[in-house]
């Protein structure tokens, strides 16, 4: 495979402070019904949401995808990703067929290189879920957009 | 229920990581990554992973929260911090465990610090993190 060129430094932390669109989602039941059974879990009661819903409910409910928060930290593919971490404070369950606000952005953004010496760029998300203005959730994600390692 | 420091989490098992599961989420999430669906993308990794498919990290974390639901009920996690030392497959069996690391009172119950990960037998812990979980309803 041909190496891609690495993303000039500035250009990556230039990213910290980007605001995605912003914008509202709610969760129906047949998509809770799906993504808990994909866990091994049964139904919560009562409407409760799985809380396995604050990767993506964010992300979507934020205007934006997965597929461009690759593009936007110049992902060289789908492969070449790699996880940190994910952050998830819950201070109320989601329930279903309740339409929450979503706001997020580019906490930092930052190059760093490996024990190896491998270039990579740091980029952490963050996402806000409110119902009727009281903050409901927080997801932080954070990936590794590696560099000409695959 | 009273928790205390040291306490084991009962552990939760998935005994075969489905690839058919990782499809439906990648249908969920919009996720175009086909390391969740082509097995021969992951093949063609160089990380000697074989014809597998590779779990979402959001699902093993799942795994961990179905363990705390089990333990403490619907609801009380307050907060989950998850790092991703190794990957999950499909046909996997993996344990989730945890621990608990520390408790203070609060709102006439007990929020309990819990080392939590996920493992596969002879791999180590595939997903290491800590939860912040609210137990109701103990006496002080």
């Amino acid at each position: 495979m041909t190496p891609r060129p690495v993303p000039a430094e500035s250009t990556i932390t230039a990213l910290a402070g980007h605001q995605f669109p912003g914008g509202h989602y709610k969760v129906e039941h047949w998509e809770n019904f799906l993504l808990t059974g994909c866990t091994g879990a049964q139904l919560l009661p009562a409407g409760m949401v799985h809380p396995v819903a604050l990767f993506h409910v964010p992300i979507l409910g934020a205007g934006t995808s997965i597929a461009q928060m690759f593009a936007l930290g110049q992902a060289e593919s789908d492969l070449s990703i790699m996880i940190e971490s994910y952050d998830w404070e819950m201070f109320a369950p989601l329930r279903e067929e309740v339409t929450y606000a979503i706001s997020g952005a580019v906490k930092s953004a930052c190059r760093c290189s490996n024990e190896a010496g491998q270039l990579y760029d740091r980029i952490e998300f963050c996402f806000e879920i409110s119902d009727a203005g009281v903050l409901t959730a927080r997801s932080t994600i954070t990936w590794h957009y590696t560099r000409n390692t695959l | 229920m009273k928790v205390r420091a040291g306490d084991p989490i009962p552990p939760w098992v998935m005994e075969a990581v489905s690839a058919e599961r990782m499809c439906t989420m990648a249908a969920i999430l919009r996720d175009p990554n086909p390391l969740h669906w082509d097995r021969e993308a992951v093949a063609a990794l160089p990380l000697g992973l074989g014809a597998h498919t590779i779990n979402q990290g959001p699902l093993g974390l799942g795994y961990i929260i179905n363990m705390l639901h089990d333990w403490a009920g619907p609801g009380t996690i307050r907060r989950i911090r998850m790092t991703f030392p190794q990957v999950v497959l499909d046909g996997d069996r993996v344990v989730a465990s945890g621990r608990v690391t520390a408790v203070r009172e609060q709102d006439g119950g007990q929020l309990a610090s819990c080392e939590v990960w996920l493992e596969r037998e002879g791999s180590g812990r595939l997903l290491d993190g800590t939860a912040s979980v609210f137990i109701s309803g103990a006496e002080s």
